[in-house]
């Protein structure tokens, strides 16, 4: 999720074999990459585009050779941006390539196998995910196919680390220079070879492969996408509830709390210095309170949950079932990836969006996001604030997201001149996902959430220490009483909130954790800040993939829905209790 | 007929797809025997059935698809 940023390996060392690691999207390339190489990998953006690959490795008996994972492709007609990078890579020339082939649908896989015999690179194939193969009853004679192929084929299980080790032995063989086949007509090629290689056996459907039919059946889906959900949030929600309370908050509250505080005051004692390092705000307390003890479990467990549905193949279907509904807003149901992504975080939500979808699909669905979908370090937020006075103020606040998206998406759907694509989508197999890419996937992501938020969340609280600490916040206050306290009924100080919003999401929150606040103006404050401006880092990606013209608007947008909804719902809230 | 017209768990041959890059891109093409598994509500996909792959396409794209059932 790293994908804003350019990294280079290091010691990249020369003279070594360079191995190109191919294959259709969700063959388990990731895991076998994962196996081969070590711990040094550099995720890395192909210069000019958002495409994203990985870089490692791999090591055998005292040698080393180059591993890239080449963007999951199903062809190389360069239609894609991935595919155009997968090209490129294939033009700069490289040893050896390995073809991760779907043992379940190997026809359709064959065709990059063909394309890539227009290279004159050698290959080997990987004939991975044999063992759902075996569970769904088909049976490939690898042989036969490798002679079809004039390569090595190997069975693999990537995820049981079956074959890897044979694949990783043949990577330091030499390879003689091999007859390509020509192929004339390729949908017919590979047909002949699946009758000839491959058997069908009928098998009784195992019980996860009735588990998936039932995930898209709207009479049995939409109940599972309920029980999903409901189960990731438990999960978010009690989990990180857990984490906080158990662990990190007695750890700040009684161990580093204290001990800050006394060595502050072997300094200084009092005045402003000391209030603005360990006071109310105090920068050197909060910095570690804030984004670690309060705000980093619930990251932690978004992207657990996240990754593990994403690596299941559950996402897709939850897009099938939804595509209905999306219609509505003009997008098909496949964006509901970029939507929950943004609930994990909007930038890399934003770029996601970059490699598919028409314009105008795509500025519904940023503005969407931008303007109603809390990031994970704002849920983390809204739970520790709402969630331990009421849960079904948390509630509120979600399906008031919720309906503002649907409105705001149907509106947007009639504004907007344009079209949006036809849903069309190969729904993956169902799987267990590996437990040591899952890991390896998380760690980066949580790494990456902890170098993004330190430093800004650092400012923030510094700024807040300052303004609160120097008095300037009764000048702010008063300056923005008509709006706070007239419109919203917040005190005064909440304009605090408002100036530390447009930093960070969560920081248009945490501040009213110091506050002394009713249930009816948690919620007015949660609303607002839930609508309020997207962070500093997300308007700069808006601005760098849209015109800044567009970019102003969403964020005007958000400024002033954030304050009208804000107010109606404070209204209407104190109107009816 | 066309194909979203068709009935769950019952076979067609497909014998007019429109040309379309999508499909195409899926190996969706003419003379393949599909099965229908299920209709999402409320104008979303069709989902079909190739072998063993699954594929949901959109309503508008299923209404352009002509196939004859199998019996
Ligand atoms: N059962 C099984 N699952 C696999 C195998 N290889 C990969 N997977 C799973 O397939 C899913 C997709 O794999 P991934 O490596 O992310 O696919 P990629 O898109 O090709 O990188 C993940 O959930 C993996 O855990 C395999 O050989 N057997």
């Amino acid at each position: 999720m790293d994908c804003h940023q350019q990294h280079q390996f290091k010691h990249r060392p020369t003279g070594i074999k360079k191995v190109l690691l191919m294959g259709n999207p969700n063959v388990g390339k990731s895991v076998i990459f994962n196996r081969l190489t070590g711990l040094d990998v550099v995720t890395a953006n192909y210069t000019g585009t958002t495409v994203t690959y990985h870089e490692g490795l791999i090591r055998h008996q005292g040698s080393q050779a180059l591993l890239i994972d080449v963007p999951g492709i199903y062809s190389l007609n360069v239609q894609s941006k991935a595919e155009e990078v997968a090209v490129s890579m294939l033009n700069a020339g490289a040893d050896l390539i390995i073809c991760v082939l779907d043992a379940t649908h190997l026809e359709r896989n064959l065709s990059l196998a063909f394309d890539l015999q227009n290279y004159d690179i050698p290959v080997v194939y990987s004939l991975n995910l044999s063992d759902v193969a075996r569970r769904k009853g088909l049976e490939i004679d690898t042989k036969l196919l490798s002679q079809y192929l004039q390569a090595p084929v190997f069975e693999t299980v990537a995820v049981k680390n079956l074959g890897v080790g044979a694949l990783k032995h043949i990577i330091f063989q030499d390879f003689p220079k091999v007859n390509k086949m020509q192929v004339h007509n390729p949908i017919e090629k590979s047909q002949e070879i699946v009758q000839n290689v491959l058997q069908e056996n009928d098998v009784e459907l195992s019980l996860l492969e009735r588990f998936s039919d039932w995930c898209i059946k709207p009479k049995t889906g939409i109940p599972i996408m309920f029980l999903v959900l409901a189960l990731a949030l438990g999960i978010i929600v009690g989990g990180g509830k857990a984490i906080r309370s158990i662990i990190l908050l007695p750890f700040v509250n009684q161990i580093y709390a204290p001990l800050v505080t006394r060595i502050v005051e072997r300094f200084v004692t009092d005045g402003i210095i000391y209030r603005v390092l360990v006071g109310e705000f105090g920068v050197l307390i909060k910095m570690i309170e804030w984004p670690f003890a309060l705000i980093l479990p619930y990251v932690l467990l978004f992207y657990i949950v996240f990754s593990f549905l994403e690596d299941s193949g559950y996402l897709p279907r939850l897009g099938v079932l939804m595509d209905g509904i999306f219609r509505k807003m003009g997008l098909p149901g496949s964006n509901i990836i970029p939507f929950i992504l943004g609930y994990g975080c909007a930038v890399p939500a934003i770029l996601g969006t970059r490699a598919s979808g028409s314009k105008k699909e795509r500025i519904i669905v940023v503005t969407l996001i931008s303007i109603a979908v809390p990031c994970t370090a704002q849920t983390g937020a809204f739970i520790t604030l709402l969630g331990d006075r009421s849960l079904f103020a948390l509630l509120f606040v979600y399906m008031l997201s919720f309906i503002t998206i649907f409105f705001t998406g149907l509106l947007l759907n009639r504004l907007l001149k344009g079209k949006s694509r036809p849903l069309i989508l190969e729904i993956p197999n169902l799987l267990l996902p590996d437990f040591r890419s899952l890991s390896k996937k998380i760690w980066i992501k949580l790494k990456h959430f902890v170098k993004e938020a330190q430093v800004p969340m650092f400012f923030g609280i510094l700024l807040a220490g300052l303004i609160v600490e120097t008095g300037a916040i009764i000048w702010i206050g008063t300056a923005l009483e008509p709006l706070v306290v007239g419109w919203l009924d917040l005190p005064k100080e909440a304009s605090l909130s408002l100036l530390l919003g447009v930093i960070r999401r969560e920081l248009a929150v945490m501040p009213l954790l110091e506050m002394d606040l009713t249930t009816i103006q948690l919620i007015t404050g949660s609303v607002v800040a839930l609508f309020y401006l997207p962070c500093i880092s997300v308007f700069v990606i808006l601005v760098k993939e849209f015109k800044a013209k567009i970019a102003f608007l969403i964020v005007l947008t958000t400024f002033f829905m954030a304050f009208f909804i804000g107010g109606l719902v404070q209204n209407i809230l104190n109107w009816v209790m | 007929m066309h194909l979203y017209a068709g009935k769950k768990h019952q076979k067609y041959i497909l014998n007019d797809c429109p040309n379309d890059q999508l499909l195409f891109a899926m190996g969706i093409r003419n003379g393949l025997t599909v099965s229908i598994v299920t209709k999402q509500p409320i104008g979303g996909p069709i989902i079909i059935r190739i072998k063993n792959r699954e594929i949901a396409i959109d309503k508008a794209l299923a209404c352009h698809i002509t196939a004859k059932a199998v019996t």
